[in-house]
């Protein structure tokens, strides 16, 4: 029941890269903060561990990247764009989408 | 033509002959102060001849030496001269005992037995200065100190202080111009934005950064992969509006699984380009191709040849697809026709055709015919054997018969949701009172641009109207558009107060989106019942009031307070609004003093973006 509680969640690619992240930043991604809702039971929300098996570490390092800007600028206005890897948008286009990011 | 010319250059030499020709008046000016033009250019020729001959002269006489003083480009004294020399023997004495000259000399005597003092040389002149020995600015060739802070020049010179100084300065200001630049550039943007409605608080979503890439990188894109749907159409949306969707990149968009395509402009895509479409994508059963000029007779001809399940067509300016061929289309496809938009066409679809239309597509449910040029009266009279239609939404530029017009209403209206009715200006009250007997499951009406309709017409319409609260309306453009009687007439034309105070009590509860632009006759103190604050409209989030002039600041910190949804305010032409505190998240557009810099209190609607773009 620790883990449910731990102010850091664990994202973990398909390659098994795993990324340790606050969970406040996991949840600005949808599908994470419903996976890890506590109401939920699911798995990943008594143990504090997403795995992601449709994105890769690279790609998700990216995602995590963008979790904390966004968190960073929540409330402020004019944001600048976060810089994207050209080749890597599709990629994380796809990642976005499924994240619901 | 050439004749008459030369007798007046010829008269005007000699002075005396009176044929003239066109003088300038400059010329004219001259002449009568007596200066000569011709005297002028000859004295001008004698100067350049005169010093031509002098350089020349010159040249001649001192041989060489002006070559050598240009090579040299200062005068020095003969002092000067030797004390430099002196100065320069000793630092190439210096070099030849240093360690780095033994070393690249011994590496040079190596490969070659060349001159010693080559090295030397060599040496010399790349050495740089060290602070505190006097150098010749590269720029102004002054003698200074060279210190620590000395700058060096563009051709790697160094620089005196005062040189050093402004290259700094204009290092500067280069620097402060690219950064003004980049944040105007962004004002724009902001601006721009702002225009269609998006304000943006926090980052943008990261799906729409990577679409925002893509489309940045889209001729070095393969292919999409399989991004689903609704990622494809915002593409298409942002490659249509920068018009880069062409016969490359449309192949992007195409995958033999879609169901679903949208091209928002096809402005560059050849006839191939659309049979490319329906080959490769054979079960495409929702087509949304605009600005397709090129989709002619061979393409139907390929729909109707492969057998497309064509269900959903929306076209527009598709001109050279034939009356005949339509014809042929809906005969073919007709049944399986679900929903049929077209627009701009001004060349075929002519009533007949239309006929042909209705007779073949049973199934139809919504239809758009918006800037269909050859219909009128004759297609909405057939129109009403469509009694299965849902959605209708009709802009014909020909003037129609009223009585028409309300036949129509009163055959399809039951089983209307959506009813747009756009520039009917003839249209009259038994329009609205035919809408308010006979449709009862309206949640879109737009009904624009008439003047005689009457407010008691508007009020009637919603007053104990069995149809259940709206969640669109567009009224804009009710008005009297008699010019010499600006506040209208006695009795109200068009939407005034008491037509737009039944429509908020009837539909306000549910209203999502309100237009009542131009509806110039609603008094301020119908505005200020409506938004007084206390009134709630719990759902209403775009309204536009542009050019309401009678609206003011009150009415639209009103508005901001009864309207807790609202996102999007469009008020131009509004010039009583001054300095109003727009809340977070809402975009008042079109009010050039708007202080947006103040926010109020409210929440951030997290989907602002979503609610509003296309």
């Amino acid at each position: 029941m620790a883990a449910s509680s731990s102010p850091y969640v664990t994202l973990i690619s398909n390659d098994g890269f795993e990324f340790i992240v606050s969970r406040d930043a996991a949840c600005v991604a949808g599908t994470v903060k419903k996976m890890l809702d506590p109401h939920s039971s699911f798995a990943e929300s008594i143990s504090g561990r997403c795995t992601l098996g449709t994105i890769n570490g690279v790609v998700l390092e990216k995602v995590c990247e963008y979790l904390y800007y966004n968190l960073k600028h929540k409330d402020e206005k004019d944001v600048p764009d976060m810089e994207i890897p050209p080749e890597l948008c599709l990629e994380l286009l796809m990642a976005a989408d499924y994240l619901h990011v | 033509m050439s004749k008459p010319v030369a007798i007046t250059m010829a008269g005007r030499r000699a002075a005396n002959n009176q044929i003239r020709g066109p003088q300038s008046a400059l010329t004219d000016f001259l002449a009568s102060n007596n200066i000569s033009a011709a005297q002028i250019s000859a004295d001008y020729e004698r100067r350049q001849r005169e010093a031509r001959r002098q350089q020349e002269q010159e040249s001649t006489a001192n041989g060489e030496s002006i070559d050598q003083k240009d090579d040299e480009e200062r005068v020095e004294t003969a002092a000067q001269k030797k004390k430099r020399k002196r100065q320069q023997e000793k630092t190439l004495a210096k070099i030849k005992e240093s360690k780095d000259y033994k070393r690249q000399k011994k590496r040079k005597d190596e490969g070659s037995d060349g001159e010693n003092d080559d090295v030397a040389w060599d040496m010399y002149t790349r050495r740089k200065p060290l602070p505190g020995q006097l150098e010749n600015c590269e720029n102004c060739e002054k003698r200074f100190t060279v210190t620590a802070y000395s700058k060096t020049g563009p051709d790697g010179g160094l620089l005196c202080t005062k040189c050093s100084k402004e290259q700094e300065d204009q290092k500067k200001k280069d620097q402060k111009s690219k950064k003004q630049a980049v944040s105007r550039d962004k004002r724009r943007h902001v601006q721009s934005n702002l225009l269609d409605g998006i304000v943006q608080i926090g980052s943008r979503t990261l799906q729409e950064l990577c679409i925002k890439e893509v489309a940045n990188n889209i001729h070095e894109v393969e292919e999409f992969g399989d991004l689903p749907q609704s990622l494809l159409n915002r593409l298409s949306q942002i490659l249509s509006r920068r018009r880069v969707i062409t016969s490359r990149t449309l192949e992007l968009f195409l995958r033999p699984d879609l169901e679903t395509i949208d091209i928002y402009d096809c402005g560059k895509l050849e006839t191939e380009d659309y049979i490319k479409i329906f080959s490769v994508v054979p079960k495409v059963q929702n087509l949304n191709l605009r600005n397709a000029g090129q989709f002619k007779d061979e393409v139907v001809d390929y729909i109707i040849e492969r057998n497309v399940p064509l269900r959903i067509l929306q076209l527009e300016a598709a001109n050279l697809v034939s009356n005949g061929k339509w014809a042929e289309f809906f005969e073919n496809c007709g049944l399986r026709l679900e929903t049929l938009k077209l627009s701009w066409l001004d060349y075929s679809m002519d009533e007949d055709t239309f006929m042909c239309l209705i007779r073949h597509c049973p199934n139809i449910k919504r239809l758009k015919m918006k800037k269909c040029f050859r219909l009128g009266d004759v297609a909405l009279g057939v129109m009403t054997e469509l009694r299965q239609l849902e959605h209708v939404s009709l802009r014909f530029p020909t003037a129609t018969t009223p009585g028409v017009l309300a036949d129509l209403i009163s055959s399809v209206g039951p089983g209307l949701r959506t009813l747009s009715l756009e520039g009917f200006s003839d249209a009259d009250d038994d329009a609205l009172s035919m809408i308010h007997s006979n449709c009862t499951q309206l949640s879109k009406l737009r009904f624009t641009e008439n003047d005689c309709c009457t407010d008691v017409g508007f009020a009637s319409l919603f007053i104990n109207w069995s149809n259940p609260a709206l969640a669109f309306i567009d009224f804009s453009s009710n008005r009297s558009v008699d010019y010499a009687v600006p506040d209208g007439p006695e009795d109200p034309v068009g939407l005034a107060s008491g037509g737009f105070e039944a429509l908020i009590r009837h539909s306000g509860s549910r209203l999502e989106r309100l237009d009542i632009s131009s509806c110039r006759h609603i008094t301020y103190e119908s505005f200020s019942r409506v938004f007084d604050g206390k009134q709630q409209y719990p759902v209403l989030k775009d309204i536009n009031i542009s050019f309401l002039t009678k609206i003011d600041t009150s009415i639209v910190a009103g508005m901001f307070r009864s309207c807790p949804e609202l996102i999007k305010v469009t008020a131009f032409g509004c010039f009583n609004v001054t300095e109003v505190a727009v809340p977070k998240g809402v975009a008042l557009i079109g009010v050039p003093n708007a202080q947006d810099a103040i926010v109020q209190e409210g929440e951030v609607d997290a989907d602002v973006w979503n609610g509003l773009t296309m």
